[in-house]
């Protein structure tokens, strides 16, 4: 039994280096490839989702800190930094008419625009990432499944499944209503009217009462902000 | 050149008065700057708003939403506690716009004055607003009663004096 038992010992430790071993190889071909590629990786977003997979696999983060080789060797921590910095400003910037909610498409043009043209290109896939990393500034950023996209709210509002079932009913239209929420949620009347009200207080929706079947909740990061073009004053 | 209206003008819920406070400052200051941008386009110094009721300014047919003439009342409201509108009447049913205020005109025709240095000279109102030497300036074309009004703050000040030369009127630079 004893001899038995200090053979699987060894075994295992022996196994155990030669894993260990397998995986300093593979961080030594990533860390070859990381720095042959350095530049593919900072100009192509594609390439860049590719490396931050291989690295998610092994278990490296290159983003997990601003020192240490990964962010040295590519530089890809400021780059997240910056980016971070460069949602925040839109964000900010476009508060007082969203009231903190933008769809990702929106940001990411927006987001591009002040980058300017010579900037290297940025992905929606980049951004979700930078803004998950802005999270641990505590909970100001946060991000919201719609449908195919997402929703980025840069308030600290509590939006909870009811809000946000809500929102993505309006996504289509830019609206809703207590009538639309009541035919395809079947939610009792006060909890409508509750989750409507707090949308209104929380300066995420305007109201609109002049719409011939009701009144509408709009939310103004759901209409497309390329709908406002310049009319011609001689149009309407 | 078209005027360029805000995005909001676009937006249904801009017509309809936000219940929410925050919201509602947004959407007043955004009403302010329309009516005062709408009225500098072009050039208009008085409302009457019956008529403004139906002008485009406060009804976008394109969307079928119109301002309500309380809601109207208020912007105009707001924008009389910033100098910027004075009611004509009681009732509220008329008010000059001021996109810019007398005091404003007044420091722009001063400014003028001194460029081409017309202080210590008399001058008559209708060299001020018809003449040659002015169509460039912002004033060419400026209804009598705000040149006066202007011409007025710069009295206050000390930089002109206003008096009657026959039957129009004339004012002399300090």
């Amino acid at each position: 039994m004893r001899r038995r038992g200090v053979g699987a010992g060894a075994i295992a430790k022996k196994k155990l280096e030669e894993m260990s071993k397998q995986l300093e190889t593979f961080r030594g071909h990533l860390e070859q490839f990381a720095s042959k590629h350095k530049q593919d990786i900072r100009k192509s977003p594609q390439f860049r989702m590719q490396f931050q997979n291989m690295c998610a696999a092994i278990g490296v983060d290159p983003l997990a800190s601003g020192k240490g080789f990964w962010s040295e060797m590519l530089g890809v921590g400021d780059f997240y930094y910056e980016l971070g910095v460069q949602i925040v400003e839109v964000c900010l910037a476009l508060r007082h008419r969203n009231g903190g909610l933008m769809m990702l498409d929106e940001l990411h043009k927006r987001v591009l625009k002040s980058r300017g043209k010579l900037a290297q290109d940025v992905s929606q896939d980049d951004l979700i990432r930078a803004i998950k990393k802005l999270k641990v500034l505590g909970n100001g950023f946060s991000m919201i499944q719609m449908g195919g996209s997402y929703l980025v709210q840069s308030v600290p509002a509590e939006l909870n499944m009811d809000h946000t079932t809500v929102l993505q009913l309006a996504e289509e239209n830019g609206y809703t209503s207590a009538a639309e929420v009541k035919a395809a949620l079947k939610w009792e009347p006060e909890r409508i009217d509750h989750i409507l009200t707090y949308l209104l207080r929380e300066g995420l929706a305007w109201l609109d009462i002049q719409a011939t079947d009701g009144p509408q909740y709009w939310f103004p990061a759901l209409c497309s902000q390329d709908a406002a073009l310049e009319l011609n004053e001689t149009s309407p | 050149m078209g005027f360029s209206w805000p995005w909001q003008y676009s937006f249904q819920p801009f017509f309809t008065l936000q219940p929410n406070m925050e919201t509602r400052q947004k959407q007043l200051a955004a009403w302010c700057s329309l009516v005062l941008d709408y009225c500098r386009h072009h050039r208009l110094y008085t409302l009457d708003l019956q008529e403004a009721q139906e002008s485009v300014l406060f009804n976008n047919r394109q969307i079928q939403r119109k301002l309500p003439s309380e809601v109207v009342i208020i912007v105009l409201e707001e924008l009389r506690k910033k100098g910027n509108v004075e009611w004509q009447d009681k009732g509220k049913n008329r008010c000059l716009v001021l996109w810019r205020r007398p005091e404003e005109w007044g420091n722009l025709l001063y400014q003028w004055v001194n460029k081409v240095g017309l202080t210590n000279t008399v001058c008559t109102l209708y060299e001020l607003i018809n003449g040659e030497d002015t169509v460039k300036e912002e004033f060419h074309g400026l209804e009598e009663w705000l040149m006066l009004r202007a011409l007025q703050c710069l009295q206050d000040e000390g930089k002109a004096e206003v008096f009657g030369v026959g039957e129009g009127q004339g004012v002399k630079f300090f």
